[in-house]
């Protein structure tokens, strides 16, 4: 062959590339229609799972179908302003069912969708109630005294909250997700909360909680263009059907925010934002002092080097905050905010790493 | 950006960064910031008046106006969540006693 004509004109090469180019249109057209549609769109928290404890709307959910080869159990404690189904996306990318898979008994603590009857829900309720039970509820079903406790963004707060101020806590591990205790680091996620600028009650609705859609209009500003570049690759891999479902799975998520319990959220700015208080090491609740360096079991500083909506300076002092400081441990990870559920990275880093840890510090069964 | 990405979307991808780098430096700018909060104060300001004078006017004709309903919801959600509250600390009583029976 000569080698100044390009391979691509080799006739078979150009017949393959047609059929491809063909049979790949014909799969946009398809999938286009049913994106256009809104039909077909992927089941989204699909591990099974049973309600094992519930309380207003809050739930303890334990993951069923893994062979539990460790104790204690792992119980998550989610964020206060999204869906927990970003840790159990889609079957084959899902955080939850990994650690299920190696052996780990999973329990999920969702806070379900705050209305009217959960405006008054603050810290300690979360922290002194819920929080509590819930464990209490981990502990009678998987027969452990014990448990690792891991909290995902603001989850993580509170999570370390209860581990710190409850003397019978029994965390053997505590694994905070993305979790924020420098509040001055978290740039324009909570820039317009700053002193001088906005009251939180002019974020409150009339159902005394922040609007899920004022959430939603927060993390949008974060990159108010990025939809674009985002809906021309997936116009570019409308052919992959893994791809759509993905994309549409990922896309679901990033709007399905829920509101945030008013009398919390006075809290988190008056206290957190404000006051910036986490970084004294300790912080008022319930009539009380509760201090970070009381946390008793192991601790994970779990951080994504690329967050944006939790920047790694915001986490980083966990390092010096909670818990004993030989027994504090950090993980970097590659990846953005959600690297803790879903995306290539988090099963090629997070999931391994984060489930390695935990199994480092468990017992078999 | 990935090598087998076609020219279009690879033009796509630059020209949205183009456009959005100085889009997101300004609206994480204090300017910004200021700015959306003096906009949100008027707009409940001006709400807040005009939520005021119709109040007032359905009043005036014994009409119930939207923040009287507001308020009677916020009240019943609050009974409510005592109900729930009052319920919970029984049912846990209820449980304590069977256990310390058990026991």
């Amino acid at each position: 062959m000569n080698p100044r004509i390009p391979s691509t004109l080799n006739p078979a090469d150009v017949l393959t590339r047609v059929n491809r180019d063909v049979e790949r249109s014909i799969l946009r057209a398809r999938n286009g229609i049913r994106y256009v549609r809104g039909t077909h769109r992927p089941a989204l928290g699909m591990t099974p799972k049973e309600v094992v404890w519930k309380r207003d709307k809050a739930e303890l959910w334990r993951y069923k179908g893994g062979d539990r080869r460790y104790g204690p159990p792992v119980v998550i404690v989610h964020s206060l302003v999204s869906r927990s189904y970003i840790l159990d996306l889609r079957p084959g990318n899902s955080t939850v069912e990994y650690l299920t898979k190696a052996g780990l008994d999973v329990y999920m603590l969702d806070w379900g969708v705050p209305d009217e009857l959960d405006a008054d829900n603050d810290l300690e309720r979360y922290v002194d109630s819920y929080l509590p039970r819930a464990l209490d509820a981990a502990r009678r079903t998987s027969g452990h005294e014990e448990v690792t406790l891991a909290g995902y963004c603001l989850g993580g707060v509170i999570a370390a909250l209860y581990a710190a101020g409850h003397e019978d806590a029994r965390v053997r591990n505590l694994i905070l997700m993305a979790t924020p205790v420098d509040y001055s680091e978290m740039g324009a996620m909570v820039a317009l909360l700053r002193e001088g600028r906005l009251d939180p009650d002019a974020l409150i609705d009339e159902t005394g909680n922040v609007p899920a859609d004022a959430l939603y209009s927060g993390f949008y500003m974060l990159a108010p263009t990025v939809e674009v570049a985002q809906k021309a690759t997936l116009l570019e891999n409308l052919w992959n059907d893994e791809f759509v479902e993905g994309f549409q799975a990922m896309a679901t998520w990033s709007r399905d925010h829920v509101p945030f319990p008013g009398a919390a959220f006075r809290q988190l700015v008056d206290l957190l934002v404000r006051q910036n208080i986490l970084m004294t090491g300790s912080m008022p609740l319930g009539g009380r002092i509760v201090d970070l360096a009381d946390v008793r079991g192991n601790v994970l500083n779990a951080m994504a080097e690329r967050d944006n909506v939790v920047p790694p300076p915001a986490v980083e002092p966990v390092m010096e905050l909670v818990g004993d400081p030989a027994r504090r441990e950090e993980l970097r990870l590659p990846g953005g905010h959600v690297t803790f559920g879903t995306g290539r990275s988090a099963f090629k880093h997070t999931m391994p790493k984060l489930t390695g840890w935990i199994i480092d510090h468990s017992d078999p069964a | 950006m990935p090598a087998n990405q076609p020219l279009w979307l690879r033009a796509v991808i630059r020209l949205e960064r183009a456009i959005g780098e100085p889009i997101e430096s300004a609206v994480r700018s204090d300017t910004y910031f200021d700015l959306v909060s003096t906009t949100t104060r008027v707009r409940r300001k001006v709400t807040g008046t005009a939520e005021g004078v119709s109040r007032r006017a359905l009043h005036l004709l014994n009409l119930p106006a939207g923040s009287d309903i507001r308020t009677m919801r916020q009240q019943l959600a609050r009974m409510e969540r005592r109900l729930n509250q009052l319920s919970h600390d029984v049912s846990e009583l209820d449980e304590s006693a069977v256990r310390s029976d058990e026991a």
